[in-house]
């Protein structure tokens, strides 16, 4: 696994370790978003396609964090700035997906049950 | 090495002073304090966004078959994945003190490769508009512009900021002060790349599966 | 307006304001409209008469206006939310005298004192006023004054984005004042629910007024949200872990992560609102797919959060003085942290119940009732905590406790009222009545307006250096409880027998003597107002025999006591290393409390700035220009704004240097006077013996 550079700075230390770090972070982002791409043209069910599309975001959302934004729970600020994320997440659920809770209820109960299909789809609660 | 812990990835502060580290964490953690709360304001646009995605929302109005061109997102994507991990560049030539030259270059490519997605981006919405996906043509259209644009004017607001940056290295020169700024920003441009895998995620992909 | 748009005044012309009305028709209502525009005018005027007679101008531009102490930024909160609170209460006497004479008739529809629609401008400033202009800013300035003193810190973790918001949230104020005089504020309550406050039914300047008033003060709260999270987590005394803060930091910090994640609800719902108005979107219209049942969503996911905002501060100067003034240690801290903790979070879970009639399903309502549910518990806790605190205490009647068990009194009933209106079932028969009105008012006067002038009175001689006339302050106490209990307890009633909210007129003869009594707690609300200003123009007046330098006048417990009053900029002479809970208690306890830190240094404080001033004033003129539709101005604040950010960026800014041997000197002197004076005990609290050092061998806190 490599290092993330969470600021634990030696000056003699080389930067390879963390080029590394954003190249695999590139690769597996460059791959995930190709694949949920390549899945949104594909001929499988709506359900598989929806479901690769979401599994691939949260994935590539994953990885930012820990590549790009160097999230982990290694200790000291990174570790603070992971706990901060999550909690957002978890309030971002609670609002998104009430938002989705009641207006998809509300919306059944307008008359268009048939119509609404649409709104089903788990689009709502991914912010990140 | 305790007073190195914690510090933010990148951040090589010229003395190895308590104060200006501790600053330099109250301040970078502010800014993600600051990014969480613009996260919440995507994630009820996401919210909303889905809320108006049905024939009611769309109001007759031409609908996300009509409108949207997947090949541009797919270039889009492409410039913003490239334009994020650009900002390695900057973030290592600042924490490897490569010189002011380098972090400029790197800045300013990262600000081309934001220009470019918003090229792209607008000939979209041009074009959008021209075969009548006007904002003002449908609830599910008001959503969807407002989320895309707000999305975009966030990387306009991530180029001008990254351009007073080229501006505030040549007067003032890289010290303490503009390092921080530099390592918010990173996390700006960043932030952006996640907001945007949700966009063409939930916004483009999902409804055209 | 007449309908025509200049290109340099927009929307503006000579017939925007209330005299134009009054030379049509000269009624109680037009008079009153004028009358309120011409107050404002004169008020302007004798404001710059005085300023500039007593050659306060400069004083005022260099030593607050410019200044980043977050000490003078939270008086400079509180005086606004002063000011602002009067013409809220003035405004609802006003309500209470035109519903006492709006009995009418079915054929005679306008009667009473104003007209319905001047009466809906009453009711939709009033509520806007009060929660985002006297509410949030009494709070925020508490906070900003207290918080930083408990932690042991000099400072907000960024004083100059705290000017700032200060700066925003006054350029929104000044918004809502400015209405009085040009144009007309909205007539859809202080929710502006579309699509009532669509361009179609409301094609006037006054939703746009609240709109960008929310707007720009919005962005000022969240930024002063994201400040206090960072001050806690980041500027905390060496040695002052978070169990060891005091309550009121724990509740500030419920404040700030309650205005992170629920302004933005407000500030998305505000912006579509605006979108829908002035470029002819559809999210809250009724054609073309819009859907205004959205807007209710997201404006409760902010406006729930919104109530416990306003109350936990509250909570937290209640855990103080009731701790304090029974010189007994705080009951129960660990469930009061985790109950203030369990609220924030729980707040963010019940927002539908603001609109359970709005025809979701049952199992929605249930959901979202349950979870209402829930959150009196926390609450039930905390106020067994404060009684089990004050219990076997030696409780002084100050001004604080009469407040504090005005609050126990009310505040309990205010909740269980709520506990009712959370059942869906029964919220169906009472919901827009008065009921609700009366419920609300129940919790927000009892808990929010008790709880900051408690504050208020508890830690002006922090910031003035003399205390406040404790007699004064309990008639003041008094009055705002009886004038409460006068004014609103009839509204349940009222309710109850199905007059609707926000009537301007009603038919039933039996309403009369409920709008008599409840019109007569509205002078009595009134008459609290004059007294409390008599409060503090008597104190100041004898502010010799009331001073406390020694700075600890009620024998308190937290760090904030250690100080002399007023306090000096720099708050610290050297930053306090944290033992305990109550460390300047425990300090007491341990004997000679008040020895010089053994050296000084070198203080570091941020410099002077008109940055906030400067983004203040252009953010009014960026509202103003967008209410009126004059574009260039619009355009012009904008780029102004982006500008100063930019500019300031570029500069190279140093801190002030306070040299260490000033800061000795003042804080020998301090010392000196402390080591001199003769120490009180509780039973001369109130007597002019009170010099604010008081007598260690009383338990403090």
């Amino acid at each position: 696994m490599t290092r993330p550079n969470t600021g634990e700075l030696q000056p003699e230390e080389a930067p390879g370790a963390e080029l590394k770090s954003y190249a695999v972070g590139l690769l597996v982002s460059f791959l995930l978003s190709a694949g949920a791409f390549a899945a949104a043209f594909s001929e499988l069910p709506t359900n598989w396609k929806v479901i690769i599309i979401c599994l691939a975001a949260l994935l590539q959302i994953m990885a930012h964090l820990r590549n790009f934004l160097h999230l982990n729970f290694s200790g000291g600020q990174s570790r603070e700035d992971l706990l901060l994320v999550m909690f957002s997440v978890c309030l971002l659920v609670i609002m998104a997906g009430g938002t989705w809770y009641i207006m998809s209820d509300l919306s059944g109960r307008m008359h268009q049950n048939g119509a609404d299909h649409a709104m089903e789809r788990p689009a709502a609660s991914q912010g990140l | 090495m305790s007073s190195n812990n914690g510090l933010y990835p990148g951040l090589n502060l010229g003395s190895v002073h308590d104060e200006a580290h501790q600053q330099a964490e109250a301040t970078v953690f502010g800014f993600w304090v600051f990014l969480m709360s613009d996260l919440i304001i995507f994630g009820i646009l996401f919210a909303s966004y889905a809320s108006y995605l049905n024939p009611i929302g769309m109001a007759g109005a031409p609908g996300p078959q009509a409108l949207f061109n997947l090949k541009s997102v797919a270039i889009q994507t492409a410039f913003l994945l490239f334009g994020g991990v650009a900002y390695a560049g900057v973030s290592l030539s600042m924490k490897y003190d490569h010189g002011a030259k380098k972090l400029i270059g790197w800045l300013l490519i990262c600000a081309l490769l934001g220009g470019g997605f918003l090229f792209f981006e607008i000939s979209d919405f041009i074009d959008q508009a021209a075969k009548g996906g006007k904002p003002q043509a449908s609830g599910w259209l008001s959503s969807y512009w407002l989320l895309v644009g707000l999305h975009g004017f966030h990387v306009f607001s991530g180029i001008v900021w990254i351009l007073a940056m080229v501006g505030q290295i040549l007067t003032r020169g890289v010290d303490d002060v503009v390092k921080v700024r530099l390592s918010m920003l990173g996390v700006f441009w960043h932030f952006l790349d996640l907001i945007w895998v949700g966009i063409f995620s939930f916004v483009f992909l999902v409804p055209l599966a | 307006m007449s309908g025509q748009s200049s290109p340099t005044f927009g929307n503006l012309d000579w017939e925007v304001t209330p005299y134009t009305d009054l030379l049509e028709h000269v009624n109680s209502s037009t008079i009153i409209g004028a009358g309120a525009a011409s107050v404002l005018v004169l008020g302007a005027f004798a404001g710059i008469a005085l300023l500039t007679y007593m050659r306060w101008w400069k004083p005022l531009f260099r030593d607050w206006l410019t200044s980043a102490d977050a000490k003078k930024i939270g008086i400079m909160y509180i005086a606004l939310a002063l000011v602002m609170m009067a013409r809220g209460i003035i405004e609802g006497l006003v309500m209470r005298a035109h519903q006492a004479t709006a009995l009418g008739a079915l054929d005679k529809a306008e009667t009473g004192l104003v007209a319905p629609d001047h009466f809906a401008q009453l009711f939709s400033t009033h509520g806007t006023i009060m929660i985002f202009f006297v509410a949030m800013p009494l709070l925020i300035g508490l906070i900003n004054f207290v918080l930083p003193q408990q932690l042991g810190a000099r400072d907000m973790a960024f004083p100059v984005l705290n000017q700032v918001s200060l700066g925003l949230t006054a350029a929104g104020a000044g918004l809502v004042m400015v209405s009085l005089l040009i144009g007309d504020f909205g007539t859809g309550g202080w929710t502006m629910y579309p699509p009532y406050t669509g361009l179609d039914y409301s094609p006037g300047e006054g939703v746009d007024y609240w709109l960008w008033a929310i707007l720009i003060s919005g962005v000022g709260s969240t930024l002063t949200g994201m400040n206090f999270a960072v001050t806690i987590f980041k500027s905390r005394a060496p040695g002052m872990h978070l169990m060891r803060m005091p309550l009121f930091c724990w509740t500030s910090l419920c404040v700030a992560i309650m205005l992170i994640y629920a302004m933005p609800a407000l500030t998305v719902s505000s912006a579509m609102l605006a979108l829908d108005r002035y470029a002819g979107f559809h999210f809250f219209t009724n054609a073309s797919g819009g859907n205004m049942m959205n807007y209710a969503n997201i404006f409760w996911m902010f406006g729930h959060p919104e109530v416990y905002i306003l109350i936990l501060p509250a909570f937290g100067v209640f855990s103080e003085i009731s701790s304090t003034y029974s010189g007994k240690r705080l009951y129960g801290y660990t469930s009061l942290v985790i109950a203030s903790m369990s609220i924030a979070v729980v707040s963010f879970m019940v927002w539908l119940h603001h609109f359970f009639t709005m025809g979701q399903s049952a199992g929605v309502n249930i959901a979202f009732g349950i979870a209402t549910m829930i959150i009196g518990i926390p609450t039930g806790v905390k106020i067994y905590d404060w009684m089990a605190t004050m219990w076997r205490g030696r409780v002084r009647i100050t001004a604080p406790v009469v407040y504090l068990v005005g609050f126990f009194l009310l505040f309990v009933i205010g909740g269980l009222s709520g506990i009712i209106l959370a059942n869906p079932s029964i919220d169906y028969q009472v919901h827009n009545t008065t009921f609700l009105v009366a419920h609300f008012h129940n919790v927000i006067i009892p808990g929010v307006l008790y709880g900051m002038l408690a504050g208020v009175h508890y830690w002006f001689p922090k910031a003035f250096g003399f205390r406040l006339d404790e007699s004064w302050g309990r008639r003041t106490a008094l009055l705002f409880v009886g004038g409460f209990i006068f004014t609103f307890m009839p509204l349940y009633v009222l309710g109850l027998m199905g007059l609707p909210r926000r009537s301007p007129t009603f038919q039933d003869p039996d309403f009369l003597p409920w709008m008599y009594i409840a019109s007569f707690g509205a002078v009595l609300m009134l008459a609290a107002l004059f007294c409390l200003l008599w409060t503090f123009w008597k104190s100041y007046r004898h502010r010799m025999s009331l001073s406390v330098p020694g700075g600890d006048p009620w024998n308190g417990s937290s760090l904030e006591w250690s100080t002399p009053a007023p306090v000096p900029e720099w708050t610290f002479a050297s930053i306090p290393k944290v033992q305990a809970r109550g460390d300047w208690g425990e300090t007491k306890r341990a004997g000679d409390p008040w020895r010089a830190p053994d050296s000084y240094a070198d203080i570091e404080m941020p410099a002077n700035t008109a940055h906030g001033l400067i983004i203040a004033g252009m953010a009014f003129a960026l509202g103003f220009a967008m209410v009126w539709h004059i574009w260039w101005l619009a355009a012009l604040s904008f780029f102004a704004i982006t500008a100063a950010l930019i500019w300031r960026g570029m500069r190279v800014i140093e801190p002030r240097i306070i040299p260490a041997r000033q800061v000795e000197e003042e804080d020998r002197r301090f010392r000196e006077y402390v080591a001199g004076a003769t120490p009180i005990t509780r039973a001369d609290e109130e007597s002019e013996r009170n010099r604010g050092v008081p007598d260690c061998s009383e338990f403090a806190g």
